[in-house]
């Protein structure tokens, strides 16, 4: 698997033995079974409750679960490329993003000689307000979206040198 | 104590933004940077200050003149940020392995293509 950032945009590759219209439909059609659980990865937590999509195009990717509210139900997003079984993409958006705020997440499935290549793509941040004040993973994100290449161009050689000549003590 | 809000609000501004381009490539005296990104040394003076309180740059006396100040970066609060985007990538680097052990448990393998063997030579369109 790869991954890595690259401007406003999140991309993390992997490949799967499975043929590109397995992977698809795998993708799309049996979420609930290989999204993980926990608060890390869903809005229910812990709780049970399902994430599905609804698969075609204008589809929505939702949440469905119980709380002590009642039934909840979260839209993450809905579809706007639906190409099977080579593309799908979706908006994204956290509970706490605001009006406006969208990003979306574009997957690619290609086929290979073992299976299918499969490449996530989270991107748009643009839309995120720089001072979002949600301590969400994605906020950061936002706002290296905003700063564009300067500030890749800014992390990188951070990254890789860490506190040296350019940092003197 | 700095946080991530600190950082991000003393980023926002673009002139903030010119002074630590500036200060990548090394570190400059207050003076220097005013001359370099053509602003005053009034308005200088205050956009050092929110990026020393958001601890994005220093500032130290040199040797032979306590009043002049070096400023230079400090690494760590772009650090945090960083780490901020790796979770988002680390989010889907986890799904992605979760999809990819599903998959596989569950589906027939792609069926090995019998690919034909492109020729060293001769081949022809």
């Amino acid at each position: 698997m790869t991954a890595g950032p690259a401007d406003d945009r999140v991309r993390v590759t992997i490949a799967v033995d499975v043929p590109v219209e397995v992977a698809f439909d795998v993708f799309t059609r049996e979420t609930e079974l290989w999204w993980r659980r926990g608060p890390r990865y869903r809005n229910a937590g812990d709780a049970p409750g399902t994430l599905a999509f609804e698969p075609r195009a204008g589809g929505r990717l939702f949440e469905e679960y119980a709380s002590a509210a009642g039934r909840q139900v979260h839209v993450i997003g809905t579809i706007t490329t639906w190409a099977p079984p080579h593309r799908l993409a979706f908006t994204w958006r956290a509970r706490n993003f605001a009006p406006g705020e969208v990003t979306e997440v574009a997957v690619e499935f290609a086929p290979t000689r073992r299976g299918t290549r499969v490449t996530v793509e989270h991107r748009g941040w643009a839309t995120i307000r720089a001072d979002h004040p949600a301590r969400h993973g994605q906020a950061a994100a936002a706002f290296l979206a905003n700063l564009g290449r300067w500030w890749g161009d800014l992390l990188r050689p951070l990254q890789d040198r860490g506190p040296g000549p350019h940092f003197p003590k | 104590m700095t946080t991530l809000d600190d950082t991000l609000a003393a980023l926002a501004d673009p002139t903030r933004r010119a002074v630590i381009d500036t200060l990548r490539r090394g570190p400059r005296r207050a003076g220097e940077l005013a001359a370099h990104l053509g602003v005053s040394a009034p308005a200088l003076s205050r956009h050092l200050r929110v990026l020393r309180r958001a601890g994005v740059v220093t500032d130290d006396a040199v040797a032979d003149d306590a009043r002049v100040r070096v400023y230079r970066l400090e690494p760590q609060p772009f650090a945090d940020v960083r780490g901020w985007l790796d979770e988002v990538e680390a989010f889907w680097v986890d799904q992605l392995a979760a999809f990819k052990a599903h998959a596989e448990r569950t589906a027939a393998p792609a069926p090995h293509r019998a690919a034909p063997r492109r020729r060293p030579r001769g081949g022809r369109a």
